[in-house]
């Protein structure tokens, strides 16, 4: 069993598999998930698309522990989830930052949840807010920092509590184009680095197929599974090399055509 | 207050009826169990209220207190929106004059009622200025806090389709600071209306607060909740009023 | 904008000239033979102040108005936090407080010099009845305010609720919290003045009511003034608190 700090202390993570079956979950009459299966490997950056509505925040809760599914049930590294864990954290589109703390305060949030002692949580934080780029703006606040610096915070607070599982909700949404290249590329980078389970949810194709090793597709409301994409596209992956590439392009025009498909 | 200038104004129809109900029920259960002379029961408040309106101060008193709430209510509220409206248009003056404007918010106009009655002697002239100088102010900050939130980009808009200053006016100012103007009648309403008893009071002599005055200093207790009713209810019902007036104008809403 | 801020500070003094010029102007016509001069009024006003009729008044006016408003403060911000926090009593409750800050609070003056007879701790009572409905409104609206969204990013960081309630609610609310501190000071004052008035024995509405009845009109005009400035004050001070403590925002 993982305690509070384990993750903190350790420094190095063993990324954990996701195994989801028959996952189904209705808001009142609206069916938003119906009897979705999918396993993620242990370290794999696993993508989810679907038109709006599809279900695919809905699916990133459970897995998160926000919500419980009706039917079907989340396991994570064979231990079914009841909750929120330390061994998950999560990235918002919308940053969630709290306005009144500075930087360094925001991205020890998680640390202070759980108890961490101040010397702990300021050292973890410091190392962490160097890794995302934005060294030397500990005690900025949010409103101070772009929209893409926002999202680092964001992102390091989510690296802070070492989790073996990254789960992020369309989190590039909110930037611009050049900034949310920029964050990607610096994803990958960090995924490289310190190797996570990642569950990403997009809207964008393009995303999709430049980030993560497989794309699960799932249809509109009620959200199913309609098709996996493997991406082999080689690691490690740059606008330059991969984007180019005619892999990519196909790829994407797939993705696209499976889209387009379901309408 | 900053609920209402949210716009969420007063809790609306049912559950203030359904408050109010509560209130009349629990005043009567405490006022049988005989507590104190200070806690008659409901019944006995509104017997004497009933024959209070019949036997005709009450309503004299409310129809002089109305007269002179209208008067000064009205004269606030047109000077309130046309002074806040030049604030608001022309920025250089609604920075000269904001400080004026936070002092006059912030302060206890209250402290200015003896001020008046030694200007004004003791007539009611006291009471209209009163209310004027309660409703006033709220007004004019809530005018031009409508007329300086106005969206730019539609004045360029309306300006790039070649929109004259009247025009600019009339089809995009007005109506987008009107929500604000109408906030700021609701806030000044109710505030008129509390400068309309506190200048009664302080004045003794004329309309609903003088009855406060007179049934406190000669002890009739159950007299002096029934014209607290009054006074609620007055209050009450000038502020559905606005509010009425506000869903009405503003049905874009 | 060095240029435009000299302007405008220029022109706020050329009001005030204006104004004071008036006054003056007014006092000397005469507009009413109970009109004082500007000049007469500072003059007054000195004198109370070095007499110390004035401090001794204020003196026994605060321990009235903290007791009322730091009771009111200790009650209401709590009070309306809890509303916040359970959804019914907020709904119940927040149905009475705006029937109490609809309502002209001056009317229940009378009744409470009756029960309570001429003393301080009626004064204070009315300052609470004054105040009170503001903060606990505030209070209300500033916890209903939390984004929803923090809740949710707390949740999945598996935060307790009273955590969520130190690190999140508490922190979002407190805004909201020191407006409503702000403006329970001003209807504070305002409580103050009507129960000085109205009770009159003691503290600066003393000062005025027997001025007034000796005729020494500069001396009532100073009283007046008095208490609009310590409100001033008071306030300002307190802004600063607030500037202080929001320094997070631009």
């Amino acid at each position: 069993m993982v305690g509070p700090l384990t993750n903190v202390q350790r420094s190095a993570t063993h990324p954990l598999g996701i195994a989801i079956r028959g996952v189904s979950k209705a808001f009142g009459r609206v069916r938003a998930l119906d009897d979705i299966t999918l396993s993620v490997e242990a370290g794999q950056f696993v993508a989810i698309i679907g038109p709006s509505g599809c279900g695919k925040t809905t699916l990133l809760k459970i897995v998160a522990g926000l919500l419980r599914p009706d039917a079907g049930r989340v396991e994570i590294g064979g231990v079914p989830v009841t909750g929120p864990g330390p061994d998950r954290a999560m990235v918002f589109q919308d940053f969630a930052l709290l306005p009144w703390a500075s930087v360094l305060r925001n991205v020890t949030f998680g640390l202070e949840v759980r108890g961490a002692p101040r010397p702990v949580r300021h050292a973890v934080a410091q190392r962490v807010i160097a890794k995302v780029g934005l060294a030397g703006f500990e005690h900025h606040y949010p409103h101070q920092l772009s929209g893409g610096m926002q999202q680092r915070v964001g992102l390091a607070r989510a690296l802070a509590v070492n989790p073996q599982i990254l789960l992020m909700d369309e989190p590039f949404a909110s930037v611009d184009e050049q900034t949310r290249r920029l964050l990607q590329d610096d994803l990958l980078t960090l995924w490289a680095d310190e190797r996570k389970t990642v569950l990403l949810v997009t809207h964008s194709m393009d995303e999709a197929i430049y980030l993560a090793d497989q794309v699960f597709v799932l249809s509109p409301r009620p959200g199913r599974l309609f098709r996996i994409i493997e991406v082999d596209l080689p690691r490690p992956r740059s606008s330059q090399t991969t984007r180019a590439s005619a892999a990519f392009g196909r790829l994407v025009e797939d993705l696209w055509g499976i889209l387009k498909e379901m309408q | 207050m900053n609920r209402v200038a949210r716009g969420e104004g007063m809790a609306d129809g049912l559950p203030t009826l359904g408050a109010l109900v509560a209130l009349m029920v629990a005043v009567e259960v405490v006022g049988r169990l005989d507590l104190s002379l200070f806690l008659p029961t409901f019944s006995a408040v509104a017997r004497v209220w009933w024959q209070l309106l019949q036997a005709g101060p009450l309503l004299g008193a409310a129809l002089k207190s109305l007269v002179a709430f209208g008067i000064g209510f009205g004269a606030a509220a047109a000077g309130g929106v046309v002074s806040g409206t030049v604030l608001g248009r022309f920025r250089l003056l609604g920075q000269v004059f904001d400080p004026f404007l936070n002092v006059m918010m912030s302060a206890p106009l209250v402290a200015f009622v003896p001020v008046l009655i030694t200007v004004f002697g003791i007539s009611d002239v006291v009471v209209i200025v009163t209310v004027f100088l309660f409703t006033f102010f709220v007004v004019v900050v809530n005018t031009r806090t409508g007329f300086e939130g106005t969206d730019r980009r539609l004045v360029e808009m309306a300006q790039s389709y070649g929109a004259g200053e009247v025009q600019l006016f009339l089809r995009v100012y007005l109506p987008s600071a009107l929500p604000a103007i109408m906030v700021g009648l609701q806030l000044g309403v109710v505030n008129g209306v509390k400068g309309l008893v506190v200048g009664e009071m302080l004045l003794a002599l004329v309309g609903l607060g003088e009855f406060l005055v007179r049934y406190a200093n000669v002890f009739l207790i159950t007299h002096l909740y029934a014209v607290i009713a009054t006074i609620m209810a007055v209050a009450l019902l000038a502020s559905y009023a606005v509010q009425l007036v506000d869903r009405v104008l503003i049905r874009w809403k | 904008m060095g240029e435009s801020w000299a302007l405008v500070w220029g022109l706020r003094g050329a009001v005030v000239l204006v104004v004071l010029g008036v006054w003056e102007w007014a006092g000397r016509v005469p507009v009413n033979f109970a009109f004082p001069t500007a000049t007469a009024t500072a003059r007054a006003f000195a004198e109370l102040l070095g007499s110390g009729a004035l401090p001794r008044a204020f003196g026994i006016s605060a321990q009235a108005f903290l007791l009322g408003y730091g009771a009111a403060v200790l009650v209401g911000v709590p009070f309306g936090l809890l509303m916040g926090l359970i959804r019914p009593l907020g709904r119940i409750a927040r149905v009475y407080l705006d029937l109490l800050i609809t309502m002209p609070m001056a009317a229940l003056v009378p009744l409470v010099i009756l029960t309570m007879g001429v003393r301080i701790t009626s004064s204070a009572l009315i300052v609470f009845i004054f105040s009170m409905p503001f903060l606990a409104t505030n209070a209300y609206g500033g916890v209903r305010d939390v984004q929803a969204r923090l809740y949710e990013m707390a949740r999945a960081f598996d935060a307790r609720w009273l955590q969520i309630l130190r690190m999140v609610v508490f922190p979002s609310a407190l805004p909201m919290v020191l407006a409503g501190m702000r403006y329970g000071l001003s209807r504070a004052f305002i409580g103050l003045v009507i129960a000085e008035l109205l009770l009159a024995p003691f503290g600066v509405g003393r000062i005025i009511v027997d001025a007034r009845s000796v005729f020494a009109f500069d001396r009532m005009f100073a009283a007046v003034l008095s208490v609009i400035l310590a409100a001033l004050l008071l306030l300002s001070g307190l802004q600063q608190v607030e500037a202080r403590l929001l320094h997070w925002r631009r």
